[in-house]
Parts: C-alpha cells; sequence; structure tokens
C-alpha cells in the first residue's frame, strides 16, 4: 500500500508542476538512518523521483509554511507570495488549519495534498542500545538488522508513535486532493493521557519538575512547532528579559509553563515537539491535558473546522469557568 | 615511556573509592542505553558502561557547563558595590573523567586550543582552566561504533588516544590502562596499588578487539577539500538550498562534542545581580544580534553556513583543526534527519 500511495504522490506532484500550479512542493524524501525520512523541497520536476511514502514520514511539515509566506527580516515591498504545495498527514492539515485560521497562510497559495494517515512510527521506540543498520517495510511488517546482521521482525502497531496510536483525525480535515489509504486504521480508543490527570496535584507537580529538570533548553521543541511563528519568542526577549537564561530548574519551568500554554486551544497533538527533544522528555504529557481540557470543557479541537472561530477568541456566555479561580 | 597497567573490572570500585577521597569522578550514567555523564556518587554501584555506546549529551558538559554564574554583584544603601566570586565550585577541583569516547576526548583538545590555547597565550578562559587543569581524562576505548559514527573520517579512531591523559581498552574480564601523557603516568603511578601487569597475552587481545571495532566503521566521508572550497564559497548558491529543512532548533550544537559558543547575561534585580556565562547556538536568532537590532545572520540561511563555516573554515584556519570530530550526535539527534555529512560531501564537490 505504501508504495502505491508512493506512486500517487509522485504523479500527483508532477501533474502540479506540469500545469504550473506550484513553485515548490514538500514532501518527504529518504533518511539517512534507518527508520527515518526527511523533509524534502522539490522545486523541479527532475526532483520527483526523491519523493518517499513510508511509515516514517513523521515531521509535521506544516511547520515550514509560516516562515516562507512571513519571511524574516520584513521587506518593506510587497513580496510576490509563492504557491505551495504540501503534503498533508491528519495533523498536518489540522495545522495548516490553525495557521490559516491565524493568518499565518495564504491558503489560495497553498495546495494541500492529503493523506488518510496510518499512523506513523517512532524510532525511539526501539531500545537506544539496539543499533539499528537496516530496515525495510513490507505489507505492515518493518524488519530491523543489527549490527550483527540479526533480523528483528515488528509489527508496524508496534512502533507506532504515541499521539498516532490515539489519534483521532487521521482523515486531513482540509485538502485540494486526498489520496485514501485502503485499509482505514479504526479511530483509536480515547482517553489517553488519562494517568496523569488521575494524580493528585503534588504529584503531577512533581512528575512536571522531574521530567523537565532534563531540559537543556535547546528550544527544539519550539522550532519543531508549527504553531510557534512568533517572530520573536517570549523566551528570546531581552527588553525585558521575561525568562532567566540558565538551565536552572526554575527558568526551564518558566520557559516550558510559557511554552505549554500558548499551545492551549491550539496544539493538535502531532507530537513534533516530543520527537525533536533530544532528551526524551515526554512533552506531550502537558499539551494533551489541554488538549483534553479544550475538548471536555469547551467541546473544541484545534484545526478541526475552518470555520469554527478560535478558542481563545471566542466568547460564549454558556462557557465554564469553574477554573478561574480567585486570587 | 608509554604504560600498560591492567585491573580487574571487579576490583575498579574499590580503587574509585578510595580515588574519590580526592576527586569528583564522572562516568556515563544511564539506562536502555540512553547515557549522560554523571558524578557517581555511589562507589559501590556496579559500573554498567563497559558496553555503551555514548552520551546522547556530549562531555563537554562537565567541563563547560551549559551555565554558570560568573560572580554575583549588589549595592548597599550607602551605593557602595561589591562583587563575589562564584565559589560553589571550589570543593573539589580534582576530576576524573572515565569513560568518555576517544571522539569526545580529542574534542575536549580543541576545546583546550579554544579556551587555554597555546602556552603563554594572551587569553586564558579561567572558568575553563579551573575545572580543566586538575582534570584526568581517562578514554574509553570502542567496541561497539555505531553506524553514525565517521571519526576514522576525521583522523581519529575508536582507539583513538588524542586528548586523553590514559586510554581504557575494555578486554572482557579486565580492562587494559595504557597512558598517554605526563599526567596520566602520575595517576597510574598513584594508583599503581590496584594495577597488575600486562601479559602479552593481553595486549594481542586489545589488539585483536579494536581492530575488529575500526572495521566496523563503514560511513566514510572525504573532508580533505572541504576548507578550501569553502573559502570561496560564502556567495554559493549552495547555501539557498541546504538550510531550506532546518528548523534552527540548535541540537546540532548542543549536543555536539565540539561546539564551544557561549552568551554572557547579567541577571539583575534593583540592587544585585548576577553574571551568567550560558551555551549560545549560531542556530538561534539572539546570536549575536545586535543592541541596534541589527541581525548580521537574519535567517536560516546564514545561519546554517556559520555553523559549517566555523566548524570547516575557520576553525581549520585559526587552529589548524577541523572541529568536527565525527561523533554523529548531530546525525543521530537532527528532528529533520538533516545530515553532516551530507553536507561535507556538498561542500566538496562545489565547484
Ligand atoms: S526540545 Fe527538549 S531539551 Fe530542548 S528545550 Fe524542548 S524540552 Fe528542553
Ligand atoms: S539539529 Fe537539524 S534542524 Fe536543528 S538546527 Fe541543527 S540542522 Fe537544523
Ligand atoms: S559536527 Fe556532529 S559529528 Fe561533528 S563533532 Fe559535532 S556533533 Fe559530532
Ligand atoms: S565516533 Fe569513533 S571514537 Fe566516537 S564513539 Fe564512534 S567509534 Fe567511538
Amino acid at each position: 500500500m505504501m508504495k502505491e500511495i508512493e506512486t500517487r504522490i509522485k504523479e500527483v506532484v508532477k501533474d502540479l508542476f506540469t500545469q504550473n500550479k506550484i513553485d515548490l512542493f514538500i514532501g518527504y524524501s529518504k533518511g539517512s538512518l534507518p527508520l527515518t525520512s526527511s523533509p524534502c523541497f522539490i522545486t523541479k520536476s527532475e526532483d520527483i523521483e526523491k519523493l518517499v511514502w513510508n511509515s516514517f514520514c513523521s515531521n509535521n511539515l506544516a511547520v515550514y509554511l509560516p516562515r516562507i509566506f512571513n519571511p524574516q527580516p520584513r521587506k518593506k515591498e510587497k513580496i510576490e507570495l509563492p504557491r505551495i504545495g504540501i503534503l498533508a498527514k491528519g495533523c498536518d492539515a489540522r495545522s495548516i488549519v490553525v495557521l490559516i485560521k491565524e493568518h499565518q497562510i495564504a491558503r489560495d497559495n497553498v495546495f494541500i495534498l492529503g493523506i488518510v494517515c496510518q499512523g506513523m512510527g517512532d524510532r525511539k521506540k526501539i531500545r537506544n542500545d539496539i543499533e539499528i543498520t537496516g530496515a525495510e517495510e513490507k505489507n505492515g511488517r518493518i524488519t530491523i538488522v543489527d549490527e550483527n546482521k540479526k533480523e528483528i521482525e515488528l509489527k508496524r502497531e508496534e512502533l507506532l508513535s504515541d499521539c498516532c496510536i490515539e489519534c483521532q483525525h487521521a482523515t486531513p480535515p482540509i485538502h485540494d486532493i486526498l489520496i485514501e489509504s485502503g485499509n482505514q486504521r479504526p479511530a483509536a480508543p480515547k482517553g489517553g493521557g488519562r494517568d496523569f490527570e488521575k494524580k493528585s496535584i503534588e504529584d503531577r507537580w512533581n512528575l512536571f519538575q522531574e521530567e523537565i529538570s532534563k531540559c537543556i533548553r535547546c528550544y527544539a521543541c519550539r522550532q519543531a512547532c508549527p504553531n510557534c511563528y512568533c517572530r520573536e519568542c517570549f523566551a528570546d526577549q531581552t527588553k525585558p528579559r521575561w525568562i532567566g537564561v540558565t538551565d536552572h530548574i526554575s527558568d526551564v519551568m518558566f520557559y516550558q509553563i510559557g511554552r505549554i500554554f500558548h499551545q492551549a486551544g491550539r496544539c493538535v497533538d502531532c507530537g513534533a515537539c516530543v520527537r525533536a527533544c533530544p532528551m526524551g522528555i515526554d512533552l506531550r504529557v502537558f499539551t494533551h491535558k489541554l488538549v483534553r481540557d479544550a475538548k471536555e470543557l469547551f467541546d473544541y479541537e484545534a484545526g478541526v473546522f475552518l470555520e469554527e472561530g478560535l478558542l481563545l477568541a471566542t466568547f460564549k456566555p454558556e462557557d465554564k469557568q469553574e477554573f478561574i479561580s480567585e486570587p | 615511556m608509554i604504560e600498560e597497567k591492567i585491573i580487574k573490572k571487579n576490583r575498579l570500585n574499590a580503587m574509585l573509592q578510595e580515588l574519590s577521597k580526592e576527586y569528583s569522578i564522572y562516568i556515563p550514567a544511564g539506562e536502555n542505553g540512553d547515557f549522560r555523564f554523571c558524578e557517581l556518587r555511589d562507589t559501590n554501584d556496579e559500573l554498567v558502561f563497559w558496553d555503551y555506546r555514548n552520551t546522547r549529551i556530549s562531555p563537554k558538559e562537565i567541563l563547560f557547563p551549559h551555565s554558570e554564574i560568573l560572580y554575583e554583584f549588589s549595592r548597599d544603601e550607602s551605593h557602595q558595590f561589591s562583587i563575589s566570586q562564584n565559589n560553589d565550585d571550589q570543593r573539589k577541583m580534582k576530576n576524573v573523567i572515565l569513560g568518555i569516547r576517544p571522539c569526545d576526548a580529542r574534542a575536549i583538545g580543541f576545546l583546550d586550543r579554544v579556551f587555554i590555547g597555546e602556552p603563554n597565550e594572551r587569553f586564558v578562559d579561567p572558568y575553563y582552566l579551573k575545572r580543566r587543569i586538575h582534570t584526568i581524562i581517562i578514554s574509553l576505548a570502542c567496541n561497539r561504533p555505531q553506524i553514525s559514527c565517521f571519526c576514522t573520517s576525521l583522523n581519529g579512531r575508536p582507539d583513538g588516544e588524542e586528548g586523553a591523559d590514559i586510554i581504557a581498552f575494555d578486554i572482557g574480564e579486565e580492562i587494559l590502562l595504557k597512558t598517554v601523557t605526563e599526567k596520566g603516568k602520575e595517576f597510574i603511578k598513584e594508583s599503581s596499588k590496584w594495577l597488575g601487569n600486562v601479559k602479552k597475552s593481553d595486549i594481542d587481545k586489545k589488539n585483536k578487539i579494536f581492530k575488529e571495532s575500526a572495521k566496523r566503521i563503514n560511513s566514510r566521508v572525504s573532508v580533505e577539500k572541504v576548507k578550501e572550497k569553502l573559502d570561496d564559497s560564502f556567495e554559493a548558491d549552495f547555501w539557498n538550498e541546504i538550510h531550506r529543512k532546518c528548523l534552527g532548533c540548535g541540537i546540532c550544537t548542543f549536543l555536539c562534542s565540539t561546539c564551544h559558543c557561549f552568551d554572557i547575561t547579567d541577571e539583575t534585580s534593583a540592587d544585585r545581580g548576577k553574571r551568567i556565562k550560558c551555551w549560545d547556538s549560531c542556530m538561534y536568532p539572539l546570536f549575536t544580534l545586535h543592541a541596534s537590532g541589527h541581525n548580521p545572520r537574519p535567517n536560516y540561511k546564514e545561519r546554517m553556513r556559520q555553523r559549517i563555516m566555523h566548524k570547516f573554515n575557520y576553525c581549520p584556519e585559526n587552529f589548524k583543526e577541523l572541529f568536527c570530530v565525527g561523533c554523529g550526535r548531530c546525525i543521530r539527534n537532527c528532528p529533520v534527519n538533516l545530515d553532516i555529512r551530507e553536507v561535507i560531501n556538498q561542500v566538496s564537490q562545489l565547484k
């Protein structure tokens, strides 16, 4: 199935270029390590062959759109906006919806090639001490080869990212062409992240501190996130400076609390931050709590309906407000 | 003269116990293959790092920590200023770094050149020096290189000695220790009561294991022309393409064993403050941002160019060394798989 989708992607992209509908296509190419794919920018039809589709096309490609439409430094003259084709799984498309609603991208200049996603694998699910020297994917099974040429066969499902296991929106909510992927994965049982919610406030706080204490402030979680398009992040501001610069737990928590809360009603649970974090911090535990709160308190899911107002920019008289506490 | 000694693995704890009275001992600690250098707290703990591959974050953090307070200052009611040096690091200034991989040991040699320089150098970084001067580096030769290791392309080897005072070889039940520097020899002398003499068979065993190990490194890039090619490529079109997928996250620089950029910041309140040194990265928007608001590297393109130029052109110019040791950290951890080996290859092919 993966191969057929790949062929179909290439056909569509070829047409887009032949009909001069796009200037640039963003998809995936083969990664340099086993079990990886890499974002890839195609500007001419000769390069279309580089495109791949497999179980490791996990990057959220929407992250590249804001910077294309709002290049830095800001130009005085009006720039001609490029026409972009982009491959979008369910989560990428949801990010695109968020970005359109937040006026970061020009809808008319984006051609969305949607794919009904089967869930993406996570290389980190394999123990770090197994040195994977090769991998092959076939009929829903992934065979990895270790350094002693030993083969280990895994089911695709065993490698699925946590966010993909719980994903409710495998079909892109917005698209110009949609590629079906056949045997549709049943929507996952709802309710991930409940463990965290069941904990007492103290335990949650301790868990938060414990996880976050591993942070080295590289900001990869921010850079990998399509929602983090601010021209100047609060964490980078120097006049005034909001956060201390050290890796001391209080500074790090300040950064993370800021980053995480800026995702309220916006996070699409694509897992980009978790995948990027070099220190293996499970950031999703915290953002997922916000995702659930948005759903439970306001029946809102980010990036699903283009016409619906943004959660934080809409007021309804019946909005819940129990969580607002007296000072 | 080179000296070789041997110690049984199960005797090592006793030796470390005694050493820990005088030294802070840093070892790779972790689980499931995920390691980071930590200070050894309990010398009874079993040492589990013999087979580890490498730490996720480079051991440069021991000598050049993410952030450190250089000094604090304050003002009293009569507007008298006072400055206090930060002393909390004074307890034990003697360190042993045990188990560092040869590539990373070599990288410490590079950092020495940046922060300490040649003898009688005009500028020495006192904060680096105070940690470095009493530090003994005992590297551990690699028996299980990773597919992203490419040290052999950059003058390194899985049993390379550069940068270490002593190199250790795991030969099964025992560890063979070989001295590299005078400092290492001195250290071996001090610890002699724990160490035995090597037999010819031990050396043969060692040679066999580590010849095998070098053979396992299949990842090769050609770096011969890189410096020269970059001399004329500042304006090359290549930079417009190569950065495109980069997220500007800085992982490649923070984890890198040779990256050494830092920033100095004052954190102040009404009448007191601290001067702090912390890691910086050329991949960040704040890097060398001018007070006027002008940014000489306003975009991903210029930042990526700075990273590559610094490693493969400016450093070779200043320190006669390509500032990459092939540890592969940036390859394993880049979230978009922007592989430095591919960048090097492409640079080599520039016209
Ligand atoms: S990616 Fe991880 S280490 Fe980097 S800033 Fe985010 S949480 Fe911290
Ligand atoms: S780790 Fe990769 S994405 Fe991040 S700054 Fe480095 S090259 Fe760019
Ligand atoms: S550039 Fe990459 S491979 Fe080279 S020393 Fe740095 S982290 Fe290691
Ligand atoms: S790059 Fe070479 S020295 Fe470094 S860990 Fe790999 S094999 Fe060992």
